[in-house]
């Protein structure tokens, strides 16, 4: 403790801002962790919250997936003696055209049963505000508002809302207004309520229910109730406790974490070669002090507990400051991934609340503090094994000893065959990921001798373009490798980070832009919601009919998208015409031929499932998929597997007639139109909207504008990937202000030197700022390198672990092109406080030693 | 609707013989082979706030295994609105709700007959026939009410009737077998209590042509009188039916 006060706070205060860009890396890494996570987790949190205000007491549920099943279900829950209640439901999201109010969730229930499942905690004497029941059901356009919906749009009993319907916008009268609490505090308070049939009307349902809520009598045993149901209604049709929805909904964010991870990891490992850095220096420059100190009496063991403790305290610094910073960011990423996971999944949630779960917070601060001991432990042997006599002897120490450079070359050669070895026997995770741990590791290890390689090469064209600033800079960074190899490993680190999640997104983007050409080729695309991922409403499979007597329309594919539970995941199901689908569009198919596969699927023999199912599910051609339809458990072959996008969880495609056979349904989510040759997208565009606008809610979208929407998905996606991006190049920024600035506090005396003996301020000046663009140039370099090989490694996760996409690889050139001026420039800044501090410096002080 | 008293005289029964007695007679004495009238029916909340509704209430068959259909007429916005009750001796009621706006029936499941008829005082279950024998009666006395002496039974519903009541405890006038009153509880807690007042004879039926229904806890009455009342007219058996409610669409 007299150690930590004596000696390492007056150097704390001394050198304040370097300490506090040391811990920048932690501060980032641990901040972009519980940013991540807690946003995650508050994502997940508000969907089971509006899950469970919805659920009210309800026990169990029966579901069918998105499909929904038939209303003669009902009856046959009902009828089982353990079940007290049994009531319908059907839910929806809806846009109410209201400014800055999102959308509502619509619940459409059986209302003469369903309160004694759900409390509706009506206003005033209950019923009273329904202001009468028998009109509620009596009238199709009832609904009942949650009081802060009410108060934050000014709508009252009585009043009118505007909600989206299949006929189109309709007004609906308020009947009902809920207490704020309970069920009205689902989904932020968007919540109505309104009468199931109007709502199976409304929404284009038919006769069909989304799922059935239970409670069960007192006293009675779920699991046995729910194995009872289970049996009584087959494979088919799936009982789980309100609960196993957040399950789901977790398998569909976790893709957000698995990327959280990976970016806090690289951030944290940046943040450890930062901090490795900086005590290397401070070692070096309290080699005296060291020395003394031994002189005086001092353990070994002292010396080395003190720099732990240092790196332990900058540690625990970093990491506060970073799970304070991750809770600020986690708000906005939560809003981010809710409007995601809600435009990609139609997931009704609303993340109002963002709160850190202490678990995580205490994994955060771990990870900060470990990585931060991790990195002080070879300073702080060092330190341990100081001489005291050769203490008085300045700058050798920068010199990094033969024996260790060899030595670290060697394991980091292991370490390489050892990675490459492991790519050999990569179908296993453990040899996989270990492989990539170690390929990692082995270039960082590398890093000190490359960078003295690298530099010796940079060394000439540093001299060319500044004849002494160039050699002086060069020679510095030749001279101490030690001082420089930390920020080169962090920059490399970072540049590696950018190429990695530019890599992707860059293949993403291309290899999706293929499939659309491919696979979205219709003219004209007929959907009953703004955006083609919404399916609460649908279209009578008959409207295909009237749509074909539309002038210039020369073939319609009716297509039925449906989420499906498959093992637990919830996955895509694409019912349509597939013989008249494979004649106009063609993928890229990866198993099976093409020929026969198709003629086969259209005749009810089988499916074809996208690359992404079959690489997560781990399915291939000719194994059987067991599906779970309400009329009972489908088993069918797979007849092929082809390259698809439509869905980050797979698609399953199958013929529409045997979809409506096992799913009894007979609705459509879009009809594909193709156009007869000379015929104008929008004049027939025009004609349908003119045609059946009025009484229909549909709208006419081209190809241009559903490309322009998946792209817009796609960009939403790889938004946090860019501020992914932005962190990282921070971070190397960081770095280098960090290197740069201690750098300068070493070489002080050298500097002065220089001054003293005739170099002009503007030398001085501009050594520095080589020596800053030759550290950017040499993270650039390790950092093109390292990037490729992080590639290839981010590929093959998001293939095997994260969406199941088979990416090409692709190396970014243009992020990579982009990077040199961003990351040269960033040095040059960089460099250019610590040269004003050189040249402003006083020389009686920097010369005070000589 | 005056069914209903039938109903809940029915489940009225006695303790002793003589109560079972009693609650039988009263229930022979009510008896016919139809009926129909028409009702308003006020419902007052606990802030007195009032609503009104007309409907047409045709009956047919004998007690227990008759069939009902109640046909709103009044307001406009509940026009249409209808309710199907097929009696079982041996079972709870079907009931459905028919829904002229959306041409959609709902049945009423089992489960829900505790629940409010429409935000009247009634439940579903009270607008069941039962069966004598589906309830044990017991004779706790006589009492003068509105007047007139009346026995009070007991009536316990038994297990397999599946009542939400507990105990329905009954006053038949011993002039006229007329019911006057009932008081319905649920665990021993009085949660409604029923007044049957107005009687007079109709084609030499005592009937009560006012209903008075106070539900306890939430403070609020439904009030229903019976006008143009007509007993053993011709009805025709297809009329009760679901597929004649969808007809009339």
């Amino acid at each position: 403790m007299m150690l930590l006060r004596l000696i390492t706070w007056p150097y704390v205060r001394k050198h304040m801002l370097r300490c506090l860009l040391t811990t920048a890396g932690i501060v980032l890494g641990v901040a972009v962790f519980v940013g991540m996570h807690t946003a995650n987790q508050s994502v997940l949190y508000a969907f089971n919250q509006t899950v469970d205000k919805i659920a009210g007491s309800t026990q169990l549920q029966v579901t069918a997936g998105e499909t929904g099943f038939p209303e003669e279900v009902l009856e046959r829950v009902q009828s089982q003696p353990d079940v007290e209640v049994a009531v319908p439901v059907i839910e929806a999201s809806v846009q109410t055209g209201l400014q800055g109010q999102g959308n509502l969730l619509v619940l459409g229930v059986d209302m003469t049963g369903d309160r004694s499942l759900r409390d509706y905690d009506l206003n005033s004497t209950e019923d009273a505000t329904i202001d009468d029941p028998l009109v509620f059901l009596a009238q199709p356009d009832s609904i009942i508002l949650s009081e802060q919906f009410c108060q934050r749009t000014g709508l009252q009993m009585n009043g009118k809302l505007t909600m989206q319907t299949m006929a189109g916008p309709k007004q609906f009268t308020i009947r009902g207004v809920m207490k704020s609490g309970g069920l009205a505090s689902a989904f932020g308070g968007n919540l109505a309520v309104m009468d199931i049939y109007a709502a199976q009307m409304v929404f284009g349902r038919g006769r069909q229910f989304d799922r059935v809520d239970i409670a069960l009598h007192r006293g009675a045993d779920v699991n046995a109730a729910r194995a009872r149901l289970q049996t009584l209604l087959g494979p088919g049709l799936q009982v789980d406790p309100p609960s196993s929805r957040g399950q789901q909904f977790e398998a569909m964010a976790q893709i957000y974490s698995m990327s959280a991870n990976i970016t806090s990891l690289f951030a944290l490992f940046i943040g450890l070669f930062l901090i490795y850095n900086t005590f290397s220096i401070a070692v070096t420059q309290r080699r005296s002090e060291i020395g003394i100190l031994r002189a005086l009496g001092a353990t070994q063991g002292q010396i080395k507990r003190l720099f732990l403790i240092e790196s332990g305290i900058a540690g625990l610094f970093g990491s506060l400051l970073g799970l304070g910073l991750g809770v600020l960011i986690a708000r906005g990423i939560a809003g981010y991934i809710s409007s995601y996971l809600g435009e990609m999944y139609g997931v009704a949630q609303r993340a109002e609340e963002v709160s850190a779960d202490p678990r995580l917070l205490g994994i955060a601060l771990f990870l900060g503090v470990a990585t931060s001991l991790i990195a002080g432990w070879i300073p702080a042997r060092s330190a341990a094994g100081v001489d005291p006599v050769k203490a008085l002897q300045k700058g050798r120490a920068q010199v990094m000893s033969e024996g260790e450079n060899r030595a670290r070359k060697i394991a980091a050669l292991v370490m390489l065959g050892l990675g490459i070895a492991c790519v050999f026997a990569g179908h296993k995770p453990l040899f996989f990921y270990s492989g990539y741990m170690l390929s990692v590791l082995a270039v960082l290890l590398l890093t000190p001798a490359l960078c003295i390689w690298l530099s010796r090469l940079l060394r000439p064209l540093m001299k060319w373009m500044r004849p002494v600033e160039g050699a002086l800079a060069a020679d510095s960074l030749l001279q101490a490798p030690r001082r420089t190899s930390g920020t080169v490993a962090a920059l490399a680190l970072s540049v590696a980070l950018v190429i990695g999640l530019g890599g992707i997104a860059k293949s993403s983007f291309e290899m999706i832009r293929e499939w659309m050409d491919t696979a979205l080729n219709p003219d004209l695309f007929v959907t009953s919601s703004e955006s083609i991922t919404q399916r609460s409403f649908r279209f009578p499979y008959e409207f295909g009919d009237e749509l074909r007597q539309v002038e210039g329309i020369e073939e319609l594919q009716a297509v039925r998208t449906a989420r499906i539970v498959y093992q637990g995941t919830p996955v895509m199901l694409v019912s349509t015409n597939v013989e008249s689908i494979a004649n106009r569009v063609n993928m890229k198919v990866i198993e099976g031929d093409r020929e026969t596969m198709y003629r086969q699927v259209s005749r009810g023999e089988g499916v074809v499932i996208s690359d992404n199912f079959a690489l997560l599910r781990r399915v291939n051609t000719g194994d059987m998929l067991e599906l779970l339809s309400p009329t009972g458990l489908l088993r069918t072959k797979v007849l092929g597997v082809v390259a698809d996008f439509s869905d980050q969880q797979g698609t399953i495609m199958m013929d529409r007639e045997l979809y409506r056979r096992y799913w009894k349904d007979d609705t459509v989510n879009v009809f594909r139109a193709y156009l007869k040759p000379g015929a104008s997208q929008s004049d027939v565009r025009q004609r349908l909207l003119d045609r059946f606008g009025a009484k229909t809610r549909l709208f006419v979208l081209t190809n241009g504008e559903i490309r322009a929407f998946i792209l817009k998905i796609t960009e939403q996606w790889f938004g946090l990937t860019y501020v992914q991006i932005f962190v990282a190049v921070l971070v190397a920024i960081l770095g280098i202000v960090n290197t740069l600035t201690v750098s300068i506090a070493d070489r002080k005396r050298e500097l002065g030197v220089l001054q003293a003996v005739g170099a002009l301020r503007n030398q001085v000046r501009h050594t520095i700022w080589m020596e800053a663009l030759a550290i950017g140039a040499l993270g650039l370099m390790i950092g093109f390198a390292l990037g490729a090989v992080h590639l290839y490694y981010i590929l093959e996760i998001t293939k095997r672990d994260i969406a199941g996409m088979r990416l090409e690889y692709r190396y970014p050139i243009g992020i990579a092109l982009t990077l040199l001026p961003v990351m040269l420039g960033a040095a040059l800044l960089s460099g250019a406080g610590p040269a004003e501090s050189a040249v402003r410096g006083s020389l009686v002080e920097a010369l005070e030693y000589e | 609707m005056s069914r209903l008293l039938l109903g809940l005289m029915a489940a009225l029964p006695l303790l002793a013989q003589d109560a079972r007695s009693i609650v039988d007679e009263a229930q022979k004495r009510s008896r016919a082979d139809s009926q129909r009238y028409e009702g308003t029916l006020e419902v007052r909340d606990a802030k007195r706030k009032i609503s009104t509704k007309r409907w047409v209430y045709e009956r047919l068959g004998s007690a227990g295994e008759a069939k009902a259909v109640l046909k709103f007429t009044a307001p406009a916005e509940v026009k249409g609105v209808a309710l199907l009750i097929h009696n079982h001796p041996d079972r709870a009621s079907d009931q459905w709700m028919w829904t002229p706006a959306v041409a959609r029936e709902r049945r009423i499941a089992f489960q829900d007959r505790r629940t409010r008829f429409f935000g009247t005082d009634f439940t579903f279950e009270d607008l069941e026939e039962r069966d004598v024998d589906r309830s044990t009666y017991k004779l706790t006395g006589e009492e003068k009410l509105d007047g007139a002496l009346a026995w009070k039974i007991e009536s316990t519903p038994k297990a397999e009737a599946r009542s939400q009541y507990t105990r329905i405890a009954l006053w038949v006038r011993k002039d006229t077998y007329s019911f006057v009153q009932a008081e319905c509880f649920a665990k021993d807690k009085l949660v409604r209590r029923i007044r049957y007042t107005d009687l007079e004879k109709v084609q030499n039926i005592w009937t009560a042509r006012t209903l008075e229904v106070h539900d306890i806890e939430r403070d609020s009455r439904t009030v229903m009188k019976l006008e143009k009342l007509q007993y053993n007219i011709p009805l025709a058996a297809e009329n009760f039916t679901l597929q004649a409610l969808r007809r009339e669409q």
